[in-house]
């Protein structure tokens, strides 16, 4: 069967003439992409992570001060909490990251022992610890990591703990943590009275009231019972908190930088091409093809590259993923489960980045005199 | 007296500011259907003409008319060689990754054809040209007469009413030669093309039923 020619075979035929160099483009953006895809994928299921975690504990709001990691809310504001006609339980929390051994560190929560948020996990070895006592919950991926049994001991800032039991939790963010009574978190930072946070379950609507209206007015009633706190939906909390926006505005920054890196790599790619063919150009001007077809087949040979790159960056990035999920160091905090959107994203950026770096050659091929393109040697 | 399809009034090109002068004022009319070779010396401006004829430049001077209107002005200039214009060059310019049958399709690539009818087209033309054989080779695998036959083919795909060729015979030996004028001629007697052949060739401007000599950018 004869071939027919479309605008992507010829593209993909320009391309190919010249392997190495179209190879090593696709290596550059690929870079990027998978940068990107790792990177962002990364934060994402961090957040993703964060969000499960409130889910599984069924948390509706946080009640924080301003910073999400300043331990600075006055423990008795959950008198208050509670009496609120919309809150059926409120508990406090404390959050730390806190180093378990010389190459382990892990999320520390200081929870209540009648904590609502026992309700996301499963113990499956020992038991729930005691308020008042130094005793330790491990997650069953940290206990794993630290070869930890119910009854073993923990040094954690120089103190000893009796681990008391393993749980099973719903996120890698409680799967790689561990938990004390809080009043023992407040003894390890000397922040006698003070939490991190309220956790706050909220009563069910009243009939007649949406969900998300019940939630504004309860924002709304805590924060004007308790002026200079903040009440933040969990949903919010988990993709906006500080550790979750860094991750992010990380994962932006470095993959930014990789794609630019990409984005130049086809920008030199398309503009050697078009000077290489400066005579083709010219013959296919003679041939009657307009500015906008001469533009439209380089742009569509950036596009082919940006795509085929980015295809091969989206592989390596949800390989690096799979492989951050395993890794001891990462595997607390992120999942291997990729976001549909990721990929999507990831492949639009591609096929954007190389329609950005063919632009400027397309130009100058398309603004080629076809007598001058024609005598090019 | 048949219509005239191409008319030139006044024509100049210069270079460099004027310094050059490639075309000093040609005035020419072409009727539908007329074979005309042009001959010269080199630098007699022959190659500048068909240049502008084919509306691959613009005159510096003077006006180019199709079928009475002006080229560039009242037919774009884009246009002019996608619709009416086809090209044959001395260096058959074919490009090198596409095979026989994907470069007549070239220049009916974002036009009218969709992608079933530019294929027949391609294979129907190639067919006429006798190498229906070589659609699937490169240029590189053909030979010099079968690569002009691949460019004849492709100036032909929009079914231009202007053939216009540069020296066509200038790089085959004298068998091959022969079978492209055959097949020159005989598209302008079956198909009643306008022909424009730019030769040094004696022999070719003299079969040709109306010669125009050129010297010092003016016809002779």
């Amino acid at each position: 069967m004869a071939a027919q020619l479309t605008f992507a075979r010829f593209a993909w035929k320009n391309l190919w003439r010249r392997r190495l160099r179209t190879l090593l483009t696709l290596g550059g953006i690929g870079m990027g992409i998978g940068a990107f895809v790792g990177l962002v994928g990364f934060s994402r299921s961090f957040a993703r992570e964060w969000l499960r975690m409130y889910q599984s504990g069924g948390t509706d709001i946080a009640v924080v001060q301003q910073t999400f990691l300043n331990t600075s809310v006055d423990e008795a504001a959950g008198d208050t909490l509670r009496k609120l006609p919309t809150v059926a339980r409120a508990t406090p929390m404390i959050l730390n990251l806190m180093d378990l051994t010389p190459e382990v560190n892990a999320l520390a929560y200081g929870w209540k022992a009648d904590s609502f948020e026992f309700d996301g996990l499963k113990i499956v070895a020992g038991r729930k610890f005691e308020d008042g006592k130094p005793e330790a919950l491990l997650g069953e991926l940290i206990a794993s990591s630290l070869h930890k049994q119910p009854g073993d001991t923990i040094e954690i800032q120089g103190e000893k703990f009796t681990v008391c039991g393993i749980y099973h939790g719903g996120s890698a963010l409680e799967a790689g943590a561990v938990i004390l009574p809080i009043d023992q978190m407040q003894k390890l930072g000397s922040l006698q009275g003070k939490v991190t946070a309220f956790h706050v379950r909220l009563k069910p609507p009243p009939p007649g009231e949406s969900p998300e209206h019940f939630l504004a007015r309860a924002q709304h009633e805590i924060e004007t019972a308790l002026p200079g706190l903040r009440a933040v939906p969990a949903a919010e909390r988990a993709s906006n908190n500080q550790l979750v926006v860094m991750a992010q505005a990380v994962a932006w920054g470095t993959s930014s930088i990789a794609l630019l890196i990409g984005i130049l790599g086809i920008a030199n790619t398309m503009a050697m091409s078009v000077f290489e063919r400066t005579r083709e150009i010219g013959i296919l001007r003679a041939l009657g093809w307009g500015q906008w077809r001469v533009i439209c087949l380089i742009q569509a040979e950036a596009a082919v590259l940006g795509l085929a790159g980015g295809m091969v960056g989206l592989a390596a990035g949800w390989a690096a993923l799979r492989v951050l999920a395993r890794l001891p160091q990462t595997e607390t905090i992120v999942s291997a489960s990729f976001s549909w959107m990721l990929p999507i994203e990831a492949l639009a950026i591609a096929v954007l980045a190389g329609l950005a770096a063919g632009a400027l050659p397309a130009w100058r091929g398309a603004h080629l005199s076809p007598v001058e393109a024609l005598r090019h040697d | 007296m048949t219509e005239p399809i191409l008319e030139v009034r006044g024509l100049r090109r210069s270079y460099e500011g004027g310094r050059i002068q490639a075309l000093r004022g040609v005035d020419l009319s072409i009727a539908a259907g007329e074979y005309i070779a042009i001959s010269g010396p080199s630098g007699s401006g022959k190659s500048t003409l068909l240049q502008l004829l084919g509306g691959l430049d613009s005159p510096s001077e003077g006006e180019i008319l199709l079928h009475g209107k002006p080229l560039g002005k009242a037919i774009g200039l884009d246009t002019y060689r996608a619709q009416h214009v086809g090209f044959i060059f001395q260096a058959f310019h074919l490009m090198p990754t596409l095979t026989a049958l994907e470069n007549v399709q070239v220049p009916m690539l974002g036009c009218t054809f969709n992608g079933f009818n530019r294929l027949k087209r391609a294979e129907e033309l190639l067919g006429v040209m006798g190498i229906d054989y070589c659609v699937r080779q490169y240029p590189n695998q053909l030979s010099a007469g079968e690569r002009q036959r691949v460019a004849i083919a492709r100036a032909l795909a929009n079914n231009p009413e202007i053939l216009l060729a540069d020296e066509p015979t200038g790089n085959l030996d004298s068998e091959n030669t022969a079978r492209i004028m055959d097949v020159l001629h005989k598209l302008h007697t079956e198909r009643g093309m306008t022909m424009i052949i730019v030769t040094h060739e004696n022999e070719i401007a003299q079969a040709a039923p109306r010669h125009i000599r050129m010297r010092d950018g003016r016809i002779a």
